[in-house]
């Protein structure tokens, strides 16, 4: 047998709370700290951050200790420190690129379809929130959750390189500002996308596969039309080319897979698109019927 | 409270509500009608989530699919019909997430939070996942999702749906107390009358889009006391039959047997009208009808919206 308060305590005070869009962003991150999927990506994301801290270290003591100078020879040719360096900071040689790709997956792929699944989006508009409120608070957290886990991979080595060796450490002084911008733009591709393909799915698992199904069907999709008709332009259809292109673009690395126009077109349709697609979809009348 | 106008809406070529005007004050109003009949329609529209094809309205001064929608939702509170829970999250959080999103700082929507849940009788299982709720405890949390943050009108989209006799009263007595203890205004939609009669003062009759009836349940029973039947010694000719008319709306009759409605609530005058007609009035029975057969009548076209003050 439930036990009834007496009754309720006067009216609060109202608007004095944050933006409607602040509100929704925040439940939704705090939401992961506690998933396992959140934990496991956390713990990926630190052991990768601390292998690139010890490797930059190492960089620092081939560099500086005597003994080590044979060593340095060598490592000098394998571990090159130019424009592929810096730009590798925010992709690992890759491996941060399909993790954060899959990340974005995983956890994006439910930031609308879950509020489907629970049917809680009529009921969110039923409170003072407006369409471009829950798509600013959604795309805030699809393109800010891989922008937060990029930061820390460029300004820890940025900061241990300075602190160790000042500007002619390994990490160039000039890095985060080359690096910050690639990975805003390579978050909003992420976000983006993510958006379109949560708001097509039902359950935050089909948001997955439709994520999946969006990136590597496009991949496929610009292999072939590249190869068919001998345009490398065509691989700024592809979003794993474009997420990788912009650190190099940005950090000058010499001959990037793709070039400046097609990349900026590419992450431009993308951006649109699919924002466009998760507004269309994320419309009080289609939360309704 | 709530005014609108010839307010119409369209899902596509459907027509949902149909050139509904209406006038409600404060208080409990049910809101009656079968499945499909444009109830959840009306609560979505006087929240601003759909737009009015045709017509104009306002709630509680704010005019409705007007720029100040976001205010007004501000204002009210919605319990939805469907299951609309985040089931990965505490009765607690999620209430608390609703209160700041209606506007109250998260030190404020936390409070409000333990204080609303204690109030529909949750507050030992707050912190608990609510996909282990049981129906009664999902609508209770639905509720106070709903009261959060303390809206002066609450919309109720069948609250009583998938309860036990026991839940139901349980929720109907929530409702009750919302009203007396907390002053908000209610508008419960609902097909089941007796929830409608047990709690509303207010009644709206909903059917096909249209409004069939609206008026005070106040009017509505002084209505309803105005119905008697009459037992005649000798079956009526067809003159006397015709001349019945003159008490009221004769609503079924025949082999000296008439239900009436009457026009006044004074039971002399059927023995009256007897006199004047050469008829014998054996037996005058009230036939004080129940909801139910209101609704039946109403939604058969027998019950005018005129007819809905006494």
């Amino acid at each position: 047998m439930p036990i009834y308060a007496p009754s309720l305590p006067p009216r609060p005070t109202m608007n004095e709370g944050l933006a409607p869009a602040l509100v929704l962003a925040r439940f939704d991150f705090r939401r992961l700290r506690h998933q396992k999927i959140g934990m496991f990506f956390g713990f990926a994301y630190a052991a990768s951050l601390g292998f690139m801290a010890i490797w930059v270290y190492v960089r620092f003591l081939l560099k500086t200790n005597s003994a080590l100078n044979g060593l340095d020879a060598l490592a000098n040719q394998v571990l090159v420190q130019g424009p592929a360096f810096q730009a590798s900071l925010v992709t690992l040689g890759g491996w941060l690129t399909t993790l954060l790709w899959f990340q974005v997956a995983f956890v994006g792929g439910g930031v609308i379809a879950r509020d489907t699944l629970y049917r809680i989006r009529p009921l969110i508009y039923a409170h003072p929130v407006r369409p471009r409120d829950y798509l600013a608070a959604k795309g805030l957290f699809a393109a800010g959750l891989p922008f937060l886990i990029q930061l820390p991979f460029i300004l820890i080595p940025w900061g241990m390189s300075m602190l160790i060796a000042g500007v002619h450490g390994p990490v160039w002084a000039t890095a985060p500002l080359r690096l910050i911008p690639a990975a805003l733009l390579v978050s909003l591709l992420m976000g983006s996308i993510t958006l379109g393909a949560s708001s097509l799915a039902s359950t935050p698992r089909a948001g997955f596969g439709w994520v999946l199904g969006i990136v590597l069907g496009l991949s496929a999709l610009s292999t072939i039309a590249e190869h068919s008709l001998s345009q490398p332009a065509l691989g700024a259809i592809n979003p794993l080319a474009l997420s990788a292109a912009w650190p190099d673009l940005l950090c000058g690395t010499p001959g990037p897979e793709l070039g400046w126009i097609p990349a900026l077109i590419g992450t431009a349709f993308h951006v649109v698109f699919w924002t466009f697609i998760a507004a269309r979809r994320t419309q009080p009348s289609e939360a309704i019927l | 409270m709530i005014e609108f106008h010839q307010l119409e809406v369209r899902y596509g070529a459907t027509v949902a509500l149909n050139g509904v005007s209406l006038e409600l004050g404060e208080g409990v109003i049910g809101l009656l009608g079968p499945n499909g009949s444009g109830k959840s329609t009306l609560l979505k529209t006087l929240l601003g989530l759909l737009s009015p094809t045709h017509g104009q309205g306002s709630v509680l001064g704010l005019r409705l699919g007007g720029p100040e929608s976001a205010r007004l939702r501000s204002r009210i509170g919605y319990m939805p019909e469907y299951d609309a829970l985040i089931e990965d999250a505490s009765a607690y959080d999620q209430v608390a997430f609703w209160g700041e999103l209606s506007g109250l700082s998260a030190e404020q929507a936390r409070d409000r939070a333990h204080e609303v849940l204690y109030f529909v009788g949750l507050d030992e299982a707050r912190y608990r996942h609510v996909s282990g709720y049981s129906t009664g405890m999902r609508q209770r949390v639905k509720l106070a999702q709903a009261l959060v943050h303390s809206p002066e009108l609450v919309f109720l989209d069948e609250p009583t749906n998938g309860l036990d006799p026991d839940g139901r009263k349980r929720m109907l007595d929530l409702v009750l107390r919302v009203r007396g203890e907390l002053g908000t205004s209610v508008i419960l939609a609902s097909h089941l009358l007796e929830d409608v009669e047990r709690c509303a003062d207010q009644l709206v009759i909903l059917d096909k889009g249209r409004i069939k009836a609206s008026g005070s349940m106040e009017g509505l029973r002084k209505m309803l006391a105005r119905r008697y039947e009459l037992r005649f010694l000798d079956a009526l000719d067809e003159a006397q039959e015709g001349a019945l008319a003159e008490l009221g709306q004769v609503l079924e009759g025949r082999n000296g047997l008439y239900d009436v409605e009457l026009t006044e609530t004074d039971p002399s005058l059927p023995f009256r009208w007897a006199q004047d007609h050469g008829a014998v009035l054996v037996q005058l029975t009230p036939r004080h009808d129940r909801l139910d057969e209101v609704l039946v009548r109403a939604l058969s076209g027998g019950f005018a919206p005129d007819e809905k003050e006494a």
